[in-house]
């Protein structure tokens, strides 16, 4: 009987099924982020089961996570500069409170603390208070709860402080770790490629064939090394150097990041190019050399225009590479999610704040929620470049 | 005629092949001398022997002498042989122009040798592409990619690149076999116009095509010369049993 009619339909639904289901697994992992990032939106910046409270005559109805955040550092010490009456702002702590009124005024399971509170405010107009919302929920008189905005998307984009865990209001601005990543990525890059590109014209052109032969499996090898180990090299050998030559006080900067994530990229963009320089036909370059231009000429003039196109791939796969990275950014580049302002100061990449926070933020938290919304915002820089670079070589 | 190339008692190997066994020619200038045999039979490998394209092989050793003008090329310092090559333009099998546009492809030769003039660039071009009969078709789309054209068209581009920077001789390695016979019946007629000014060598496969264009043949079987003389003469009274064999298609 001839098997392979029945054999080679059957195979070519395995792939076709194999097809069809990576494409789903990818589908699936692009909506689960997103659902999870978005829902960080609906999110009040507020702790769970806590409220902010103020005298029920306070004009002031609403306030943004910023302003609370200013209020209770005492940045913001007159409800004046927040729309208010001219009143100073004192900040009610559990303690005073408890100073302030009796144990058995304030009751022994802290059942009569909104009483307190009402009074504590009649005496005090300005004060505003953080406590629990199971003690007081309903039985507030003069005191009344503050509505406290959810971060916006215009908010998350462009909020330069990273302060997850404040309290009472947390503040999520994605703007220091982005411009961390973009830091770091960009002068890895710019140190990897033009390296890179050197070293796969030296193997694909120059190099004889035994050189080649020892190099390009050590370079290979190089791709393999585990992100922890680079990190960890990166911690003896180039943070104690970056320190030393710039002078500074701490060695764990984006340029120690650029440095490690630089080369970390180098494997991949060298034999991704130098596969790509190899692809040029050899009459092409007999052609060259028979019109009297160099190696050289021929290199410059020929061959790397084309390739061109394999070697943007190559500087694609090296960025996403420096973007994606996680592991070793986390450990050289001193993790401060402070605006970056020059390469010598510690910076926060976005992995590395995922990874860094992901353990230490409650399960289905604010925080949780923001750190997919960090995954959704790398996600967006990855497709923007990729997207941009398909344009780019696309013109050629 | 005077001989423009001559080789005396060349060797070739490829590592331990024996590539060509000794061969002695003289080529005559201003004329189109045909290079056939077999595959493998070192006419191609002979060819490459004028513009030093041998050397870009890994273990290539060479003796004997190839003269050019009187002089031989192997004993030329390093530093020359890019002015030799200018002096010897190439032309390939497959049509193989680089990826740059048409315009490009033809300066290509004049840039890597210095010249930096933008109307002698542009009149060198106009007139090597009329020269190799494709200005026609293409005078109105200089800056298109050189890989838009058809085949022929980039044959014949190809030989505009090899005569811009304007060679004494001309190599071809097969020239038309990845063409249409309309294609080749255009270089054909290119090769009889060029012939006037140029000194060409075509390595060939097409028995007919030697016959029709070339006025001296040289016939190589195994690494050998074995025949050479004026093509008339070889296409219809060879001296050898070998050439008549393959002339008359027994072999090959």
């Amino acid at each position: 009987m001839d098997l392979r009619r029945y054999t080679e339909p059957f195979f070519e639904n395995l792939i076709k099924v194999c097809g069809y289901s990576s494409g789903f697994v990818v589908l699936l992992i692009v909506i689960f982020l997103f659902r999870e990032g978005i829902s960080f939106f609906n999110f009040s910046p507020v702790e769970k089961g806590y409220s902010l409270w103020v005298h029920s005559n306070n004009p002031v109805k609403k306030l943004e996570p910023a302003q609370i955040k200013d209020i209770f550092d005492q940045k913001i010490t007159n409800w004046k500069s927040i729309g208010g009456k001219d009143e100073p702002i004192h900040l009610l702590s559990f303690d005073e409170l408890s100073q302030a009124y009796s144990p058995t005024q304030l009751g022994p399971k802290f059942e009569h603390l909104p009483r307190c509170l009402d009074s504590f405010m009649d005496s005090l107009p300005g004060t505003i208070g953080f406590f629990p919302e199971a003690q007081t929920v309903g039985q507030l008189k003069t005191a009344r709860e503050v509505e406290v905005d959810k971060i916006a998307l215009s908010k998350f984009l462009t909020d330069t402080e990273w302060f997850p865990t404040s309290r009472p209001a947390a503040r999520m601005g994605v703007m220091p770790l982005l411009l961390g990543t973009m830091l770091v990525s960009f002068f890895a890059i710019l140190f990897a490629l033009p390296l890179g590109l050197a070293a796969s014209i030296y193997l694909a052109e120059i190099a004889d064939e035994r050189v080649r032969k020892i190099l390009k499996p050590i370079i290979e090898l190089l791709a393999g090394i585990p992100s922890v180990v680079y990190g960890f090299f990166g911690l003896v050998v180039i943070v104690p150097f970056v320190q030393d030559a710039f002078n500074l006080p701490v060695g764990e900067t984006a340029l120690s990041g650029s440095i490690v994530l630089a080369i970390m990229a180098l494997p991949t963009i060298i034999t991704v190019s130098e596969d790509a320089l190899r692809t040029t036909p050899r009459s092409m370059k007999e052609a060259s050399l028979a019109l009297g231009a160099s190696q050289w000429q021929t290199i410059r003039k020929v061959i790397v225009p084309y390739a061109a196109s394999g070697i943007t791939a190559a500087a694609i796969l090296g960025i996403g590479r420096a973007i994606g990275e996680t592991m070793a950014a986390l450990m050289v580049t001193g993790n401060s999610a402070i605006m970056p302002h020059s390469l010598l100061q510690p910076v926060r990449t976005i992995p590395a704040t995922i990874a860094a926070e992901l353990g230490e933020a409650p399960y289905d938290g604010l925080h949780f929620k923001a750190l997919f919304a960090l995954g959704c915002v790398l996600f967006f820089i990855t497709l923007i470049i990729n997207l941009l670079v398909e344009r780019v070589s696309a013109k050629r | 005629m005077s001989n423009k190339i001559e080789t005396i008692d060349a060797h070739l190997y490829y590592g331990d092949f024996h590539a060509l066994k000794g061969i002695t020619l003289g080529i005559k200038e201003n004329a189109v001398t045909a290079l056939i045999g077999p595959s493998g039979c070192g006419k191609t490998s002979y060819l490459r022997l004028f513009n030093r394209m041998n050397d870009l092989i890994p273990y290539t050793q060479i003796s004997g002498q190839v003269l050019l003008d009187g002089q031989n090329i192997y004993q030329i310092k390093p530093a020359e042989i890019d002015s030799l090559r200018r002096n010897v333009g190439m032309v390939f099998q497959n049509p193989n122009p680089f990826p740059k546009s048409i315009f490009e492809n033809v300066a290509y030769g004049l840039r890597v040798n210095g010249i930096k003039d933008k109307s002698l660039i542009e009149a060198q071009v106009e007139k090597t592409l009329q020269q190799a009969a494709l200005w026609d078709e293409v005078k109105d789309k200089l800056n298109q990619s050189a890989f838009e054209l058809s085949g022929g068209q980039q044959q014949r581009l190809c030989i505009a690149r090899a005569l811009a920077i304007e060679p004494t001789i001309l190599l071809m390695d097969e020239p038309a076999s990845a063409l249409d016979p309309i294609s080749t019946g255009k270089i054909e007629d290119l090769i009889f116009e060029l012939k006037n000014q140029f000194t060409i060598v075509i390595v060939t496969h097409n028995m007919q095509q030697a016959g029709r264009v070339s006025d001296y043949t040289g016939f190589f079987y195994l690494g050998q010369l074995i025949e050479y003389g004026k093509t008339r003469k070889i296409f219809t009274n060879p001296t050898k049993q070998e050439t008549e064999n393959y002339i008359t298609g027994r072999f090959g």
